[in-house]
């Protein structure tokens, strides 16, 4: 009885960590139990055994579960199973977003009060939040100083990199751990006549495979989410920035803490956790702690601004159009991580609205 | 894959100092033609590792770009073809890029290079 209540605890931790998959396992596993209850009703212990025996194994399900989950997200979210897991995402969702809201899969900025359901000024606010950031990065624009070799670390299909190019005429080597997104990235750079400009090749943001200092602006539009190891992902931004070339950090990020905090509330962890799930985010940290590796890094003029306040329409204008009649019919044609993904944009409003998620722009330079 | 790509990618697999260039192995090459852009040669011309372009280039059978070059040539009109065909028009759509140091190879699929490291290269 208690192995398979220990067993049974286990597979309630993979579940709540590893979707429905296991969840076939669950049912079984339950019904199994029953059968097991209803054998040693059999042989002769009575019904306040029995009610005794569930109550324990769900406080043992309690108490142990927790632990579980820790030791199971270790082996989750170790390196390879992570990348293969955003890379299967991105290569199973990416036509449906491209479908329904085009080449750039980042948050808009708007000003806010605009309540806008207009599509088109979706895709302009994804524009205004290209150009914004460029402006808080204070990227030079004249013919002598602007950007000449760019970086689009986590590129999606590429709808950054080819605006840059166009903006700067400058060349963007473009990364993304989706096989898809590269080649559809790269089909649609052919269809603009853009393919002298900007390459979408397959490669990991961790261990990027250009040489030092090849780039003078250093792109990572909403992708720092993914990268499991912070350090290390700041670390490839310096180190593939040439001297005096400028970073911008997009990024969705925690809260700082506060005074004497040293970690987020349970409830707020818990939401986080729910998130990470269905999106691959493996780490979540705070701009401060961004911040801080930028500063060890000895770059200067670190910058960052807090633009929660003006992507707020974003998520329920996705959830309007996935809702949509068109949208619906998408996703029940997509696979169940793409729909996973949807199912969590109400979490994304939730964070947001609960203070605890911050859409964050950080900036930075490389001395000369 | 073009030529331009490649000139800007290299192995950093950990410990490896000499990365770069990568060799190339090409089981299918195609060439796409594409206008000729005088100006966007000369701007990228300084940009580029002349010698690993050419190098590449030799080991996809186009031997017709010089070993140097002076600066008067990137107004002649026959360099500017060979430079904008080993550049910009012939793709390595299946084969792989090969690390100088180690031999490791990087497959290039349906033309898109997977520079992705195993865990045991980071």
């Amino acid at each position: 009885m208690h192995t398979w209540v220990q067993l049974r605890t286990i597979l309630v931790s993979l579940s709540s960590i590893c979707g429905t998959k296991t969840s076939k396992f669950m049912s079984l596993f339950n019904f199994m139990g029953i059968c097991v209850i209803f054998s040693m009703k059999n042989q002769g212990r009575n019904l306040a055994n029995i009610c005794q025996i569930w109550r324990k194994q769900t406080l043992l399900q309690l108490r142990l579960a927790p632990l579980v989950a820790v030791l199971f997200s270790a082996v989750h979210f170790g390196s390879s199973r992570l990348y293969e897991g955003i890379a299967n995402f991105y290569d199973e969702s990416s036509g449906l977003w491209e479908d329904m809201w085009g080449e750039h899969m980042h948050h808009g900025y708007y000003d806010t009060d605009s309540g806008s359901s207009n599509q088109n000024d979706h895709r302009l606010a994804q524009i205004t939040m290209i150009e914004n950031s460029l402006s808080f990065a204070q990227v030079p624009d004249s013919k002598e100083e602007r950007p000449t070799h760019v970086v689009d670390v986590g590129c999606g299909i590429g709808g950054s990199a080819r605006y840059l190019a166009r903006r700067y005429e400058a060349k963007v080597s473009a990364i993304t751990l989706s096989p898809v997104q590269a080649a559809r990235g790269n089909v649609i750079t052919a269809s603009q006549e853009l393919s002298n400009l900007v390459t979408l090749q397959v490669a990991n943001a961790l261990k990027q495979p250009f040489e030092d200092g090849s780039f003078d602006l250093v792109w990572s539009m909403e992708s720092g989410e993914h990268m499991p190891d912070k350090q290390q992902f700041v670390g490839e931004l310096a180190r593939v920035a040439a001297p005096g070339g400028r970073i911008i950090i997009v990024t969705w990020c925690h809260r700082d803490l506060e005074l004497g905090e040293t970690c987020l509330k349970p409830k707020e962890q818990a939401l986080l956790d729910k998130i990470c799930d269905a999106y691959y985010l493996p780490a979540w940290c705070s701009p401060s702690d961004y911040m801080e590796l930028l500063k060890t890094l000895e770059l200067k003029d670190i910058k960052y601004a807090d633009w929660s306040k003006n992507v707020t329409p974003f998520w329920p204008a996705v959830m309007a159009s996935a809702l949509s009649f068109r949208g619906l019919i998408k996703l029940a044609t997509s696979g169940w991580t793409t729909i996973r993904g949807a199912l969590a944009m109400r979490l994304m409003v939730q964070g947001y609205q609960m203070g605890l998620i911050k859409f964050a722009i950080i900036t930075a330079q490389k001395p000369l | 894959m073009r030529l331009i790509t490649h000139n800007m990618l290299s192995c950093n697999i950990k410990g490896v100092t000499n990365g770069y260039p990568l060799g190339i192995e090409a089981s299918r090459l195609e060439t796409k033609e594409s206008e000729l852009n005088p100006e966007f040669l000369r701007k990228i011309f300084p940009k580029l590792e002349w010698k690993a372009l050419r190098d590449a280039a030799h080991s996809l059978g186009l031997n017709d770009l010089p070993e140097h070059v002076e600066p008067s040539m990137l107004e002649d009109a026959d360099f500017l073809k060979n430079f904008h065909h080993a550049l910009l028009e012939v793709h390595l759509e299946e084969g792989a890029l090969i690390c100088p140091e180690t031999g490791r190879r990087f497959p290039v699929t349906k033309g898109v290079p997977n520079m992705l490291l195993n865990e045991d290269e980071v």
